[in-house]
Parts: C-alpha cells; structure tokens; sequence
C-alpha cells in the first residue's frame, strides 16, 4: 500500500525549493578557507531532550545552516555483547530487554527464534500466535512513544499526553501479562514465560477496539496541521537508492519508497498468513516517516485482531525439555522430569554447536541476532545488529545542508533508540 | 573469565555444519557454484549460504556479489575471536539481496588486519568502526578508524577473549576509596 503526501496549500514543493536553490550551503559549496574563519562548532547533546538518549552531534554552523554534522555515539555502551558470554542463555535474555529498549518483546522474539532455530525444537501453535499479537503490540508502543517524543520536539506538546494516555494502558496490559511495565522478558526460548489469561485477551481486544479511533485523534492534531507539515515536508530527504545503499532498514527505508518488509519478504512466525500490508511511502522525507508510522500502527491493529481471533488453545511450551523446564507438577512423580529441571537451572540450556543470524522486523528495522553456540551452556558470541545503528550512520547525509532546527525534526524521524545503538 | 576450559577451540563453521545442511542446499548454493569454487561454499543452520574466502580475496568476492549477483545491500559485519588458533580472527560479513530477498555470508579468517570494504559499502564505516574498536583489527582503507563505542582513550580491545569480565574498576570507586582513608583533599 503507497501512502500519498497531499502537497496542496503550499508555496511550492519545498524539496525542490530546497534543491534548486544556490544559497544553500554545504560542506561541498563552501570553500575551505572561509570554513575556517567563519563557521561554528557546536556540540548538540549528550544531554539534550530532543536526542532521545545520550546521543551527540558535532555540528559546524554557517549561521542557522548545519555544514557538518558529526554524531558520536558510544555514551551508552554497556558491554551487553561480552555480558552475554559469560551468562546462561536464559540469563542473557534479560539483556535484550534492555537494548532496544522501546522494543523488548522484538527483542526477546529474535533472540529465542535463534536460539530455538539452533535447537530446531518445534514451539506450539498457541505460542506462536501469541508471539505475532505481543511482537505488533510492541510496534504499537513503540511507535506512540516515537509520535508523543517527536511531537514534542516540534513543540506539539499535547500530542505527546495523547500518545501516553494509550501507551500507559499497553503497559498495563504488559504488567497484566508478565509483571513488568516495560523490560517482560515474556518470549523465553522454547515458548513464553506463562500462559496469556482469557481475560487478558479480551482487554487486549478492547485496547485494538477503542485504539483506531485514538489514533484518528492523533491525525486529527497533526496530518493536516499547516505547521507540522511545513516543518516536515521536505525536510532530511533520503531517496530510495541511497536508502538500500546506505543500509537504512524499517520505516526510513520504506518512506523513500523501498518496499521492503521482512515480515513480508523473509516471513518468519507465519507472517505470511496474516493479511496486512507493508506501507510505502514516495518522497523519502520526514512527513513521509511520519505518515509510514502511522499507518503502520493500524496494520499493527489489524494483525493483533487476526492473532486473537485465531488464538488456538494448547500448550505455550516446546515440549522439548532440553529447552524448557517440566511443569512443577511433574517434578514430584518423574525421576527424568526431575533430572531435566535441575541440569537446566544449573548448567542452562546447552544448544548444539553452531552459528546463527536471525533477523526480525522491529519498529525500526531489520533486528538480528548472530548467535554462535559451542555447546556449552554460554554462547561462544552473541551480536546484535541493531537498527537504529545502521538508520543514525545517515543522519549527516540528511542533515547537512539544512537548518538546525531542521536537524531536531530529523532525530525525531529516524526514531533511535540509543540502547539499541550503543548496547 | 569465567568461560569454561577447552570451549574456545570448538567455535564455528567447521565441516559438521554442512554435513547437517538441509536438501535445499544444491538449490540454495546454485547461484554460486559459476564464480566460486564450490569447496568454498556451504549453508548455516539459518539457511544463510556462506562462502569463505582467503583476505586477499575479500574485496574482489564483495564486488562480484555486489554487481553480478545482485547484493546490493549491506546489512552486517562482525568478527569471532577465537586466540586458540591462528589466525585468531574469523569476519563475517553479511549481504542482502534485494531481488531474491536472501543474505549471503562471506566468511574470512584474518588476523589484526584486513582490507576496508567502505569504499564498496559506504554503510560499512561504522560497523567497521565498531570490529576495530572491540576487537582491534584494522581495516585498511578506512576513511576514519576510530573508537566509536569506548573512550579514545580506552587501552585494549574488550570483546577479545583474553580481555577480562569485570577487569575495569566501577566508575566512582575511586572517589568512595579517597573518602573512607579520610584524606579528602586528595
């Protein structure tokens, strides 16, 4: 489905103002000699609200205008790779919580679908399903944090209480769920941590019921909103070659008109069986980001509705007791039952030597997981290709040329999550 | 270091992998098997065909999936440690179609040193970046081979194998070690 950018109302496309125009300077059109006298070093962060995260940029300014623009990243680096050497599997999983942090549940999805592709166990049907419905309401709530910050960073204050009013209700669905608000470590390898209650899936249904409408509101306070389009439209332009040049994965590559959806391209989970569509856009600009993510959540919503109503009954874990503990019950009557709960909680599950890359869409992009397993409980080394490292590496090239506030308007588009990009 | 004893030597990619490869393999590796040797080729657990060339190959292996066969999209770089052998160094590399939706994977085995492929994949520099600044290998031709995780600073390269878990002090130690001796003027 190709999304189109109404551009009525306007005093010209402002990408081709842009592009046409001999005033704009760049690091090309400047000579270096009056870069030297002239220009303005600025560090935009660490600590910046607009940064989401811990991120800096170097910039050089010709007056309003970014000339270079230099990120430095790394402020956030934690380790987590060589923490995931010496942890059991299980215990490594409560890590990729924390890296992308607005996204655990995806997080967690590729790291087990890894894991469980090393084992080549079978996962039950029940679990399987329930992953897709958790994987896109995680997209749903990444994506509102993505609207209510970015607004934000426009100055659109209240879109961002609107966004958190539904934001705070998934969460509680999550606490529901698992206990935690945000870092659930839900999807264990094998299955998930517990069964999802009837209940909790009637009020996850209510959420999708009443969430479409919400979501017109959102629309309603920015889509045609003369400001907001005049400071998107145009603005951080990526076309689609660079796009698939440059790496860009996720929402940013298929705003510059990629169609490129992992879930439809490389289905895994049984993505191939939901009936959705993956959103295109034309112009590769930050309205067009903005109007990706939107219709995104929607097609979130259509295939949450799909996953509850198939939602067969069952078990929700493997039956592969090298992977998954025995039930507690079985623990007082069987010797084997008894002989597996005790080698997994201490050695941890012991996957057959191997590598592996399994990558899943995020709200951000292409997410893997390159596992390579020596047969021991701990992985040999565990690599997470993140997203948002690939999308930030072009932020100069949609930055340079254009003015500082623009700069802010384009953080916002590219959505990063700093954990994510440092780990 | 708490990594077990006598684990290190069993790490990836030897033949066992394409003993267990599935049927798909002729299918999956035809592709290939015109421009490059066959015994060079295999498939990973993940169903990802793989190709592993020698360093002075790497760049001319990169250019021709690039142009003849289509992968056009860099999606990933990484390195394997592994002291025990030599070289100690394994670099993954991996490419994406964009016409057949497949990666591919091109292994090399290197030590502290390899050929750039920034000037073929610009989206390479950091992930570049990042393989030199955890594990210290350089990679020839890079246009800015800096730390981009750690502090310039930084001595050592931590996702090696012989850099230890937990051998830096905490942030602040210091400080709390001034003040319980009482010399607070330090």
């Amino acid at each position: 489905m190709a999304i189109h950018t109404e551009r009525t109302g306007m005093d010209g496309d402002p990408t081709t103002v842009r592009a046409t125009n001999p005033e704009v300077r760049t690091s090309e059109t400047i000579p270096p000699t009056e870069r030297k006298r002239n220009l303005m070093k600025m560090n935009l962060g660490p600590q910046h609200p607009s940064t989401h995260g811990v991120l800096r940029l170097e910039l050089e300014l010709d007056g309003e205008t970014v000339v270079t623009c230099n990120p430095i990243i790394g402020y956030l680096h934690t380790g987590i790779e060589k923490t995931f050497e010496v942890k059991t599997y299980l215990h490594g999983l409560t890590l990729t919580d924390r890296m992308d942090y607005l996204n655990p549940l995806g997080c967690n999805l590729a790291y087990c679908l890894a894991i469980e592709k090393l084992f080549e166990c079978e996962i039950p049907e029940r679990a399987t399903v329930a992953r897709v419905l958790l994987a896109e309401l995680t997209r749903i709530n990444s994506h509102l944090v993505w609207l209510g910050t970015g607004g934000l960073d426009l100055g659109a204050t209240s879109i961002m209480m609107y966004c958190f009013r539904e934001r705070e209700k998934l969460l509680d669905l999550f606490e529901w769920m698992s206990g935690a608000r945000m870092m659930t470590s839900f999807i264990r390898p094998g299955g998930l941590a517990d069964d999802l209650e009837p209940a909790l899936l009637v009020a996850i249904g209510e959420f999708l019921d009443d969430l479409p409408a919400r979501i017109d509101e959102y629309e309603d306070l920015l889509t045609e909103n003369p400001l907001f389009k005049e400071r998107l439209i145009g603005i951080g332009v990526l076309n689609g070659d660079d796009a698939i040049t440059l790496g860009v994965s996720g929402p940013i590559l298929r705003a510059s008109g990629v169609p490129h959806d992992l879930r439809k391209s490389n289905p895994y989970i049984g993505y191939e069986t939901y009936d959705f569509d993956a959103i295109v856009g034309q112009n590769g600009d930050c309205y067009d980001r903005y109007k990706v993510r939107i219709a995104e959540m929607r097609e979130s919503i259509k295939i949450c509705k799909q996953a509850l109503a198939r939602m067969p009954g069952g078990p929700v874990k493997t039956a592969n007791r090298k992977v998954m503990p025995p039930p507690r019950e079985e623990l007082g009557v069987s010797m084997e039952a008894l002989i597996h709960h005790f080698k997994l909680f201490t050695e941890g599950i012991k996957p057959p030597a191997g590598e592996v890359y399994l990558p899943v869409e995020s709200p951000r992009g292409e997410l893997g997981f390159y596992i390579v397993s020596d047969g021991s409980g701990q992985p040999a080394r565990v690599h997470y290709r993140g997203p948002s490292y690939a999308n930030l590496q072009v932020i100069s090239r949609m930055a340079e040329g254009g003015q500082l506030a623009d700069l802010i308007v384009i953080i916002a588009s590219i959505d990063p999550v700093l954990g994510d990009v440092d780990r | 270091m708490t990594t077990p004893p006598g684990t290190l030597g069993a790490a990836p990619a030897e033949p066992v992998v394409e003993e267990a490869a599935p049927p798909a393999l002729p299918a999956l590796l035809a592709p290939f098997g015109d421009a490059f040797p066959v015994a060079e080729l295999g498939v990973t657990q993940d169903g990802i065909a793989s190709i592993r060339v020698e360093r002075d190959g790497l760049l001319s292996t990169i250019r021709r999936l690039r142009d003849e066969l289509g992968y056009i999209r860099f999606i990933d770089v990484t390195a394997v440690d592994d002291p025990s052998v030599d070289p100690r160094f394994e670099l993954q590399y991996l490419l994406y179609t964009m016409a057949e939706h497949r990666w591919v994977r091109v292994r090399v085995e290197t030590g502290e040193s390899v050929p750039s492929i920034t000037d073929l994949f610009p989206a390479a520099n950091w992930y570049e970046r990042e393989v030199f600044d955890l594990f210290g290998i350089h990679f020839e031709g890079h246009p800015k081979l800096v730390r981009i995780m750690m502090p310039d600073d930084w001595v050592g390269h931590p996702l090696r194998k012989d850099y230890p878990i937990g051998g830096e002090p905490v942030d602040f130690t210091v400080t709390r070690a001034v003040y319980a001796t009482g010399d607070r003027r330090g």
